[in-house]
């Protein structure tokens, strides 16, 4: 095959203005050149009738062949030999383009030209035109398999994303490939890699899917590696994701992140943690729920039978604070976790609820306050069923890192604190019909235990420097017949 | 990006329902079918018969008419067709 | 027929079956504004153009044509998905 010569051209280009008429008169005089424009019908026509062209040069479609060469600036001329790049000239530079048409045995009538002019950009580099050619490489190249659905002309974007049911009743960010494709640039995993298989209906969730719903809730793309570990931990069995979806329980995921990228991804620890207003805390709480709703298809008043619900169950996420106030390292860390790393801990549970003390000053006094108010985690004479998520405030906290008490002594006295006699746990004791059956109840003044371990009381540090609170998180059913706390480490993508 | 052009996103759920925005259920049995004329011209010949074949097949028929075929239908046309009708047929546009 | 359609998108909202009647001239039309309004699925059943110059029997005639395609667009589908 000859060679050929391809130049890429845009109508808004004093130097394609000055380098066109060349190359056309050259074409006339039978060289081999293709002549595409980067621009619109329309503009290219009307710049060629600005500087006098015999033929319109024709539109490179989509920029497909702009995008397979991805210069930097207009004019390029390109030296094709059986399809494959020889050579190329990007800008005017006389001496470089005589030459680079010569080995393609045309020739181009360059005199009168500046010697050299850089060119324009190349509208490749137009940030927006990347994108969307960045997300057709992306489907081209099977990254991205997600169905394509076409939102009509008429609809508002934000109204369709809540009329096909793919929201949590706040509005949803609409997914564009272009979004989701710059959301994948904040993992180094395959798109196509199967984090978990979401309940209740089983459906996949692959890293792009986690990236989908990442961006329609609003999700920073540095948090992407948190929400991936997130969904990791769900979609495991021992978490019993399918059970807390359809139980009346008001229960949903907490997310506890302990580490240090926790900090870089710009989570908040502090005041109002638990709170809202920070956006990786709140957007990586609701990609979870989103992941939920849209790749596992379980919706309130279907398959989600909550009687109440709660607003934790939008998104219940947080950091742990774990700087010189800490008392003790990071959940995660406590469970496995190496202790330079990040992890989450996710934990099925109702939404806080405030523990006050504002007078202990000794670990002894604050754990007795404290194990009045775990103790009635989901009913006072509710026993073993339950574990417990305490987020010890700062000023709580003080207490336990000045009296040298580690994580493990601060359980093991609160496990003991919430023992109570089994006659006032059993049914009818203090009016209550809840309770114990009277069966297991034969020596009234044996001690019942709230938890089943020191260890169902987990503990985890968060909050703002001022105020006398710690707040518990019950759990949903524990143990064998319902869910497990699970934790697993964060990939950070740098 | 132009009011008038469509937008792509990507599908976040697994892909198991057909796509776009969710049809109504179609109930079993159908009773009462609201017969709303556009108000064309000769329309309301169209729908004379077709309430007479309505009927003929055991259907109860509420006969509305809109006010004009240029806007769609006022809220208390759409109000009354709600409470009172299982379904509804529009006609005839031309 | 673009207002009718727009009927037809409020009435399936409120979770009431609905079809629209149209001449087959607005075949094409109706499937372009189905899809712009998010809902290609949009029961629709048409008769045979012209209508305006209709007689009173062919009117009727019209009628018994569609009603039993219009009644199939408001009642569950037989087959299963």
């Amino acid at each position: 095959m000859a060679a050929e010569l391809l130049v890429l051209v845009k109508h808004d280009c004093e130097v394609c203005d000055q380098v066109l008429p060349v190359l056309d008169a050259a074409a006339v005089a039978g060289a081999p050149l293709r002549i595409l424009s980067q621009s619109s019908p329309e503009d290219t026509a009307a710049q060629a009738r600005r500087v006098g062209l015999r033929s319109v040069p024709d539109t490179d479609v989509d920029l497909e062949v702009s995008a397979r060469f991805d210069p930097d600036a207009v004019p390029t001329v390109v030296l094709l030999d059986g399809g494959e790049e020889r050579g190329r000239v990007e800008g005017l530079h006389r001496a470089r383009l005589a030459e680079l048409a010569g080995r393609a045995g045309a020739e181009l009538a360059l005199d009168g030209l500046p010697e050299l002019r850089p060119g324009c950009a190349s509208r490749t580099r137009d940030p927006d035109v990347a994108a969307t050619l960045a997300a057709r490489r992306a489907r081209a190249e099977g990254r991205l398999r997600a169905r394509a659905l076409e939102l009509g002309a008429l609809e508002d974007p934000f109204e369709a994303l809540h009329d096909r049911g793919l929201t949590d009743g706040l509005p949803g960010v609409p997914p564009t490939p272009e979004r989701v494709v710059g959301m994948l640039e904040y993992t180094g995993r395959d798109p196509q890699d199967v984090v978990g298989a979401v309940p209740p209906y089983g459906g996949d969730a692959t890293v792009e899917k986690v990236a989908i719903n990442a961006v329609m809730a609003g999700c920073p793309g540095e948090a992407l590696p948190i929400v991936l570990a997130a969904v990791e931990a769900a979609c495991v069995e021992s978490f019993a994701w399918h059970g807390l979806i359809a139980t009346t329980y008001p229960a949903g995921p907490t997310v506890v992140v302990s580490g240090p990228l926790a900090a870089e991804t710009g989570m908040n620890a502090e005041g109002n943690a638990l709170g809202q207003g920070n956006r990786a805390n709140v957007t990586i709480g609701r990609t979870l729920q989103l992941v939920g709703r849209n790749v596992g298809g379980g919706r309130p008043g279907v398959e989600d039978r909550a009687t109440h619900g709660q607003m934790g169950k939008l998104g219940s996420c947080f950091a742990e604070r774990l700087d010189e106030t800490a008392p003790w390292p990071g959940l995660a860390q406590d469970r496995g976790v190496p202790a330079d790393e990040t992890g989450v801990t996710l934990m099925a549970t109702e939404g806080p609820r405030v523990i006050v003390d504002q007078l202990a000053r000794e670990p002894e006094g604050l754990c007795a306050s404290l194990a009045l108010a775990l103790e009635s985690v989901a009913h006072p004479k509710q026993r073993l069923a339950f574990d417990a998520l305490l987020v010890v405030g700062p000023e709580h906290g003080r207490v336990f890192r000045e009296a040298g008490w580690d994580r493990a002594r601060v359980q093991e006295r609160l496990f003991e604190l919430t023992t109570s006699p089994a006659g006032e746990l059993a049914r009818g004791a203090g009016g209550s019909p809840e309770g114990i059956e009277p069966r297991f109840v034969s020596d009234p003044d044996m001690p019942v235990a709230k938890f089943a371990g020191p260890d169902r009381i987990l503990l985890a540090h968060a909050g703002g420097d001022a105020g006398l609170f710690s707040m518990v998180y019950g759990s949903w059913a524990a143990g064998e017949i319902g869910s497990a706390p699970v934790t697993v480490s964060v990939e950070p993508w740098r | 990006m132009t009011a008038l052009e469509t937008l792509e996103i990507l599908d976040p759920t697994a892909e198991v329902d057909p796509e776009g925005r969710p049809l109504a259920g179609r109930p079993p049995d159908l009773r009462t079918i609201a017969l709303v004329d556009i108000r064309k011209p000769r329309g309301d010949v169209f729908l004379d018969e077709l309430e007479r074949l309505l009927r003929e097949r055991g259907h109860e028929v509420q006969r509305t008419a809109k006010p004009t075929f240029t806007k769609p239908a006022p809220a208390d046309v759409r109000k009354e067709i709600a409470t009172r009708c299982d379904a509804v047929i529009e006609a005839l546009a031309d | 027929m673009s207002c009718g359609l727009r009927d037809v998108v409020e009435f399936e909202g409120t979770g009431r079956p609905a079809v629209l009647i149209a001449s087959d001239a607005f075949v094409q039309a109706a499937e372009e504004q189905s899809r712009k309004l998010g809902q290609p699925a949009l029961h629709r059943a048409f008769v045979s153009h012209p209508i305006q110059d209709r007689t009173d029997d062919e009117m009727h005639a019209l009628a018994r044509t569609i009603v039993d395609e219009a009644l199939a667009a408001l009642t569950p589908k037989e087959a299963t998905t």
